[in-house]
């Protein structure tokens, strides 16, 4: 407790209790400002450099320094809102009016044999959110894991496995027995943590809603994963999102009031995805059973709290962030979200989330995964450069030189845009999404480039990539490339060891060293140079189609040509004094580098 | 190396989110069919082998890609070199049918090929399965308008099918692998002169087996 405050207190000046909901009122309207003009920013298209002010915004809320971080969250006003938040949600049996429904969500919570098919008690037209809300995850305990072990359904209610999955049940359940021991190790040495700052897990309340302030340590705990009935609240805590909330208070549901009914593009899309975001998890799969049996109930014919939760959720983003609308990859965002959180929470965390830490990602243009696949491309290009020699091609397999990377982006970034745009839902197996969920909350975007390059890493040194790695160039190998890459993270079972490789120097690929300022810096870039490129581009536009094909074509892509060619991004400079390389690391990569150079100016 | 290799015949599937375009290629590949498909982010595609006409085996390598607008940002790199095209739509969402133009536009554009004018198309219309008063109204009429309009240019084969039940799937992507080939063959023989006969003879033997499954 005293460290939590006695950190805070110079950053959050204690207000007088009636604005509650304010933690600095300076800081509010700073940041309002700072929320109209974004919004502003996007609302008109040919500005295009919003962009490049959001990524500046990323580096001032959530700075990497364990000290600095924005853990203005825990003052006592605030602390005094998330109890009685925490008491809405979570003490049951209390405060509920219903003893009955309280009694029934601690059965579930503690005995839970397998995940119970959603319960439909609640009547469709009575929504109030403030209902008790079902918890949705199986806690960690001894009993629980052996259950779910013999169930078909994982702790989040997803199929363990299916065809779509890159492992069978068994190898699944092999893995969940040790993984399963583990996060029961993980989440005692949690509760010490807990305690060791005054936040001791109470018997009736075993969910905590505050947690010790970013530090190094607790950085080590995160990396090593948040117990799993504990991350919604740890998620929605170190993303700052207790702030966001309290800073908008009532706004979720005056928008879902004012949405209630309206029908456009972005609704439309929506409805057609909700049953296409997570069909095969029991709470948003009406039609499967709890033994795993698909019931042959008329398709849709009942829908789950879930799939109405993530309908109002959607609606309300896209009303909210108009640039944005609905965009899809933001269901299975939201979508997972709900699991862990209640929909007002899963919506800021959204906003959190397209506002500041993927900013762009989902807009309309998809100006963000542009950019931040021009950023992955040529952070392989500097720390994989291997993978660089065989992926740095056209989908023709024509070469890309240095000047060309951004506007050429090579095929795989097909891949790699949609890990970026679902945060890895959908594309490793649950747990090691979570587990990446977890610190990409706590961390900020430095986290999917990362993994991103862990994963292409991973790829790379796969004996099964052999085929692709031998025969560089040529469009067929380009295909066998892309697939690899986008069936290989479905493999990905051992989250622990991803996250090991990851950031370990000694045995790992020590991508740990690749800082926020890094990508702060190169996305910066990147924005700057598709910027010079799309003038251009719009430049050519204005020829009619005919005037265009016939220049590109009599002058041999000149045209083209003069589009391609940006600046080239500097790495060593500004990353050289943020590293940190271990001796037998940058031994190792210097033999590396002489090795490709020797080969390179020999062929 | 380039000696080993087979035909490879890249086709393109295009058309509005939702009306079945992942659920059409898993049929055809797999034999399968799936509620459980989730919405397709960024692009996808799966290899079939497969022998058409006089015995030649080709490959067909079919890109799944995502139904939403702003998307097509993203997946243009791989338009090109397409063999085919395949433009979908749901029988029981008009706009899905309205939009196919578009679709064929934004593909000629982007996948920049050499004879926009005589390029193989091929238009699905999928879900025949659902019960009939969900679809669209006189259906027949308005596709027939869309696709005998000589100034609007969709004239180009139909099939109507359901990859939930399977039907009439094999039988258009066989015709899909014989128009890819067609054009592939036309493609290697350096961008010659069209052969229109071909593809007239396509159009007159589809529309009878179009009309033929009597949707």
């Amino acid at each position: 407790m005293a460290t939590t405050q006695s950190t805070n207190s110079e950053e959050a000046p204690i207000t007088p209790k009636k604005s509650s909901m304010l933690l600095d009122p300076n800081e509010y309207n700073k940041s309002d400002n700072a929320a109209n003009s974004h919004q502003r920013n996007d609302s008109s298209y040919s500005r295009n450099f919003s962009l490049i002010d959001m990524y500046g915004e990323e580096a001032a809320s959530s700075p990497t320094g364990p000290d600095s971080n924005d853990h203005g969250s825990t003052s006592d006003e605030q602390l005094d809102y998330q109890m009685l938040q925490s008491l809405d949600e979570f003490s049951f049996g209390e405060i509920s009016t219903d003893h009955n429904v309280s009694q029934q969500t601690i059965t579930q919570i503690r005995d839970t044999p397998t995940p119970q098919p959603p319960q439909h008690d609640e009547d469709d037209d009575d929504e109030d959110r403030l209902e008790i809300r079902q918890q949705y995850v199986i806690p960690t305990s001894m009993g629980n894991e052996t259950k779910i072990l013999n169930s078909p359904f994982d702790r989040y209610g997803f199929r363990k496995s299916s065809t779509h999955h890159g492992f069978t049940l068994e190898e699944y359940n092999d893995w969940f027995k040790e993984y399963s021991e583990y996060s029961y190790r993980r989440k005692k040495k949690w509760e010490l943590l807990m305690k060791s700052h005054g936040l001791p897990i109470q018997e009736d309340d075993p969910v905590p809603t505050r947690f010790p302030p970013k530090s190094d340590k607790v950085k080590k705990m995160i990396r090593k994963g948040i117990p799993p009935e504990w991350r919604g609240n740890a998620w929605f805590f170190y993303a700052g999102g207790y702030d966001k909330l309290n800073r908008n208070a009532g706004v979720y549901h005056q928008i879902v009031e004012n949405t209630k009914n309206i029908h456009n593009k972005d609704t439309e899309v929506i409805e057609r995805d909700l049953h296409r975001t997570f069909p095969d998890n029991i709470y948003f799969n009406e039609s499967i059973d709890a033994n795993g049996n698909t019931l042959t109930v008329p398709l849709h014919s009942k829908e789950t709290p879930l799939i109405k939760s993530l309908r109002r959720v959607l609606i309300a983003f896209a009303h909210y962030q108009p640039q944005i609308g609905y965009c899809q990859s933001l269901n299975f965002l939201a979508g997972l979200l709900l699991l862990f959180m209640e929909e007002e929470r899963a919506f800021w965390m959204l906003v959190i989330l397209t506002e500041r830490i993927i900013p762009k990602v989902h807009s309309a243009d998809l100006e963000g995964v542009h950019t931040d696949q021009g950023v992955l491309m040529l952070c392989v290009k500097e720390y994989i450069p291997q993978l660089w020699s065989i992926l740095g091609t056209t989908f023709e397999g024509e070469r890309l030189s240095d000047d060309q990377i951004l506007s050429k982006l090579p095929p795989v970034t097909l891949v790699t845009s949609s890990w970026f745009m679902s945060l890895f839902v959908g594309i490793m197996p649950t747990e090691t999404t979570l587990r990446i969920w977890d610190i990409l909350w706590c961390e900020g975007s430095k986290t999917v480039f990362r993994f991103s390059l862990t994963i292409l890493k991973l790829c790379l040194d796969n004996p099964e990539f052999d085929g692709a790695k031998h025969s560089p160039g040529g469009e067929a190998d380009q295909i066998e490339l892309f697939q690899f890459v986008q069936n290989f993270p479905k493999k990905i079972l051992d989250c622990s060891n991803l996250v090991d490789l990851c950031f370990k120097k000694i045995g790992g690929y020590g991508f740990g060293s690749l800082s926020q300022d890094e990508i702060n810096k190169c996305r910066e870039f990147v924005s700057k140079q598709r910027e010079m490129m799309n003038y251009k581009r719009r430049l050519s536009t204005k020829m009619t189609s005919e005037e265009r094909y016939t220049l590109m074509n009599s002058s041999d892509g000149q045209l083209d040509g003069n589009n391609d060619i940006h600046d080239v991004y500097g790495f060593h400079r500004p990353i050289m004094g943020g590293v940190v390389w271990n001796r037998s690391i940058s031994n190792k990569m210097k033999k590396t580098f002489a090795k490709r150079n020797s080969s390179r100016s020999s062929t | 190396m380039s000696s080993r290799k087979k035909t490879l015949l890249k086709v393109i599937i295009l058309g509005d989110s939702g009306v079945g375009k992942t659920s059409l290629m898993q049929q055809f590949v797999n034999n399968k069919f799936s509620h459980q498909y989730k919405a397709t982010i960024g692009a996808d595609f799966l290899t079939k082998e497969i022998i058409i006409d006089n015995n030649k085996p080709v490959t067909l390598q079919i890109w799944d890609t995502a139904g939403q607008e702003r998307f097509q940002s993203l997946g243009v790199a791989f338009y090109r070199g397409a063999d085919c095209c395949v433009l979908c739509f749901d029988v029981t969402n008009e706009k899905s049918l309205n939009n196919l133009t578009s679709w064929k536009d934004e593909f000629l554009v982007q996948s920049n090929v050499s004879n926009p004018q005589d390029f193989p198309f091929i238009i699905i219309g999928n879900k025949i399965d659902v019960d009939d008063s969900k679809k669209i109204p006189s259906l027949q009429k308005k596709l027939h308008n869309i696709t005998h309009n000589q100034l609007g240019g969709l004239n180009y084969p139909v099939f109507e099918t359901s990859a939930k039940d399977s039907i009439n799937v094999e039988a258009a992507f066989e015709v899909i692998a014989k128009m890819a080939l067609q054009q592939e063959e036309l493609n290697a023989a350096s961008g010659g002169d069209v052969n229109d006969d071909y593809n007239d003879a396509i159009n007159i033997h589809l529309d009878g087996e179009s009309s033929g499954c009597g949707c």
